[in-house]
């Protein structure tokens, strides 16, 4: 009798099992750190947690380093998403709006910068963590935003200037790897052209694919679905293609975003939300985010690690509570939006794996630093977005059904009296 | 405690127009009238700009005039100062009766002791009730004119429901109606209009025994078309959709009044309970088939088309309309008619060349924001800045 229609041992793990495994397990992470009233987002990262030493204890590690495809289409959805939301018009009528941008990516920057000097990092290392430290995570700050139905000026603002900090880190990223060549003695030549390969062509590449995006666009009939599809598919072949040319997807990806918003008020394409197809990817994409940070690197890092976290968060919230109050926010969304910006994920591992693959033997020591920092906040930064959206009042207050059935307040009957004397002010009970 | 009737001098006018807050993305309804109204604040606008029953609205109210044209200016001048300020804020505003897909789920009542006492007793109809409305007051000397004029009014009510509607789309889909904005209003228990008082004694009358039931505690209590508004001195209109242009808007404001000066100098005595008894008839006619609707007309016993009835009722008004400076008005409100044109129209035609409803309201933002132009005055000061 012949066997082979039954599985041969060892089992072979694929791809649709992985993913499957990862979405199911980070969606019921999610929800129970929704019953513990956290966001979501930190109970898909403690599940990445929880996988890695399983993966790795059942030898399925190398599988999930494999995964990177999910991680770059999950980012891949994220930067398009903020791309979109980089409404140029808007940064030219509210100029304040661009000044906080920039005003809290450079002191982050600075003060990052500053601390690891002051810690005997080399200036090399230390600007390219200053630089990682600039980027707030997209998906975080949008998910957050998503599942607290928070809309209003801090939302808006926040996620302007996640797109502008995004995009200024990896500008700069991308310029220091040309001082990484120089630092390992690669010849001048490629120093200077890799830098521009990487930052012209994603450019090029990203407003490539929003022409044709908007070329087939005005084929089709503008209903919500067809064009969801079409960016659907354009944001993956985009992803694939900047991978396959060695571009930069983050800043292709960004630019792909961009161009199709600012399209000089042609408004080919809908704004169709990608919403839910796109929370599949999120979740597998912070799930593997999560099982890919090795816990030790906090040991490595040590006090840099703290200096890192502590100048990042100063350099971000002070940066824009000086500047947004100029725009007429008040403080106290000013203050909401400073803590807003502080969550850190993928997008910063995404930066360091840019750099590192470069010359894996410069990277070692940054990666602890920046590492360290992103799993403070992959837990610390969702709360505190969750908080700010709160404190600016911007997040949906929690549904009440009972307080509906309630009858309301008794209507005064007579019209309103003469000024009665004042109450005297309440008194606690002890 | 009987109402007291505050006087103003008659044929004076005004306007309160609620507006859409849009987020320019994909046009939907938009959580920034606390933003926009705490930046509006600090400018200096010559209308006051007020919080609606949602964070989605606010409400313009226009200062008193006796002329068109200046109530016209006046809009203008607010229109753009709006603008200017929701742009900062990268909010759109615009006209229109009803969002056309917004769900009424995603509102959140703006959170002043009245709106949430209203939301607590209504329910789901609060934010149901985001919906866009124009009020036109008319100055009255007394509280008896008041009345008189509100139940006279009542015959014209379909002539204002044809030229404001701007709400064809809701939730979405084609409702088939000219404006579906007044579905909204009718689900509210005191919807509907004046009982049949002949005076201002005999309506605080009333008003003391619904009072003594504690059934209301103000004029606000009644959503009705046509109210006195004892508080201004005014009669209040409330029957319009928000047009789709501050222009549209004080062509209405005009219209109305022509028309009372019109009533006011007749004194008609005819019995007003025939036309209340057509009253649910014609205002339904007038709002699913606007100026093609079929009028029932109580004293000559037939039906006639609102646009016959409307090009009548403007020739009459002719020569009285020439005293009152408003004879452009009335001259685009007969094209208005004689065309077809209304802003209905107008939405539906977008959205049959661009099949999107997102497109439609972005144009509609637009054309709210140029159409009629930028004020010289305000055009001319924006030169300056940018010059400097």
């Amino acid at each position: 009798m012949d066997l082979r229609f039954l599985p041969q041992l060892p089992l072979t793990l694929s791809y649709p099992l992985l993913f499957g495994v990862l979405l199911v397990a980070g969606m019921l992470g999610g929800e129970a750190a929704r019953a513990l009233r956290l966001p979501r987002v930190v109970g898909y990262v403690l599940v990445g947690f929880a996988i890695a030493p399983i993966a790795s204890a059942i030898n399925i590690g190398p599988l999930l380093d494999e995964a990177r495809i999910f991680v770059d289409i999950g980012l891949g959805l994220v930067l398009f998403d903020l791309g979109r939301r980089m409404d140029i018009a808007w940064l030219k009528r509210d100029w304040t709006l661009a000044a906080s941008g920039i005003a809290e990516s450079l002191l982050t920057f600075a003060l990052v910068f500053a601390a690891l000097s002051w810690l005997d990092v080399a200036p090399l290392a230390a600007g390219i963590a200053a630089a990682i430290a600039m980027a707030t995570s997209p998906a975080v700050v949008l998910l957050i935003a998503q599942d607290t139905r928070s809309e209003g000026q801090v939302t808006e603002r926040a996620l302007t200037l996640v797109a502008l900090n995004s995009l200024l880190a990896s500008v700069v990223v991308t310029m220091l790897t040309a001082s990484v060549h120089y630092e390992v003695r690669l010849d001048l030549d490629t120093a200077v052209l890799h830098p521009l390969y990487l930052f012209a062509g994603s450019l090029a590449l990203g407003g490539l694919t929003a022409r044709v995006a908007r070329l087939l666009a005005r084929q089709l009939e503008r209903s919500p679905e067809l064009h969801f599809t079409l960016l659907a598919g354009l944001i993956l072949a985009a992803v694939g293609i900047a991978q396959a040319v060695k571009l930069s997807v983050i800043l292709a990806l960004l630019a792909f975003g961009m161009f199709a918003r600012n399209d000089r008020n042609r408004h080919d394409l809908v704004n169709v939300d990608l919403g839910r197809a796109s929370r599949l990817f999120y979740i597998v994409l912070f799930v593997i985010t999560g099982a890919s940070l090795p816990l030790s690197s906090f040991e490595t890092a040590g006090w840099a690690a703290l200096a890192f976290i502590g100048a990042r968060a100063a350099g971000k919230f002070l940066g824009v509570v000086a500047i947004a109050p100029l725009g007429g926010m008040r403080w106290r969304q000013s203050v909401a939006l400073g803590a807003a910006l502080l969550p850190m994920s993928a997008l910063a591992l995404l930066l360091l794996h840019d750099v590192t693959r470069l010359h894996p033997a410069f990277g070692g020591e940054i990666a602890a630093i920046v590492i360290a920092g992103v799993i403070v906040m992959e837990i610390a930064g969702p709360l505190a977005t969750q908080w700010a959206l709160r404190f600016a009042g911007e997040a949906a207050p929690p549904p009440d059904p009972l307080a509906a059935t309630r009858p309301p307040v008794a209507r005064p009957v007579e019209p309103p009296r003469p000024a009665e004397p004042p109450k005297p002010a309440e008194t606690k009970d002890a | 405690m009987p109402l007291e009737f505050k006087t103003s001098e008659a044929l004076t006018f005004g306007v309160e127009l609620e507006l859409m807050v849009l987020n320019t993305r994909d046009y939907n309804l938009a959580r920034g009238a606390p933003d926009l109204l705490a930046r509006l604040a600090k400018a200096q606008l010559p209308s006051e700009v007020k919080p609606e029953i949602t964070e989605s609205m606010i409400e313009v109210n226009s200062t008193v005039h006796r002329r068109f044209s200046e109530l016209r200016d006046e809009l203008v001048r607010t229109r753009d100062g709006i603008v200017e300020a929701a742009g900062r804020l990268n909010l759109a505003v615009s006209g229109g009766g009803s969002h056309p897909f917004h769900q009424w789920s995603d509102r959140r009542i703006f959170p002043t002791e009245r709106f949430l006492k209203v939301s607590a007793l209504y329910g789901y109809l609060a934010k149901q009730f985001t919906v866009f409305g124009q009020h036109i007051h008319i100055g009255v000397e007394s509280g008896d004119d008041a009345v008189y004029l509100t139940h006279r009014m009542a015959r014209y009510i379909p002539h204002f429901i044809a030229l404001s509607a701007s709400s064809p789309f809701y939730q979405g889909e084609d409702t088939s109606f000219e404006t579906s904005r007044l579905h909204a209003v009718s689900a509210f228990p005191l919807a509907g209009h004046l009982p049949e008082v002949a005076s201002w004694d005999e309506f605080n009358r009333y008003f003391d025994e619904m009072a003594g039931y504690g059934i209301v505690a103000s004029m606000k209590d009644f959503y009705w078309d046509i109210r006195p508004k004892p508080e201004y001195g005014t009669m209040e209109i409330r029957i319009g959709d928000t047009p789709l242009t501050v222009q549209g808007a004080a062509e209405l404001a005009a219209y109305a009044q022509t028309l009372a000066a019109d009533l006011l100098r007749e004194r008609r005595t005819d019995p007003i309970a025939p036309h209340y008894l057509v009253y649910g008839y014609n205002r339904f006619q007038a709002c699913r088939f606007g100026f093609e609707a079929m009028l029932a007309d109580p004293g000559a016993h037939t039906h006639i088309r609102l646009r016959e009835d409307l090009m009548a009722t403007l020739l009459r008004l002719q020569r009285i309309g020439e005293e009152l400076g408003t004879t452009d008005a009335l001259r685009a409100i007969g094209e208005r008619a004689d065309r077809e044109l209304n802003d209905s129209r107008w939405l539906r035609e977008r959205f049959m060349e661009t099949r999107n409803l997102s497109d439609v309201v972005r144009l509609q933002a637009e054309r709210w924001r140029d159409d009629p132009p930028r004020a010289p005055a305000q055009a001319e000061a924006a030169r300056l800045r940018a010059a400097k």
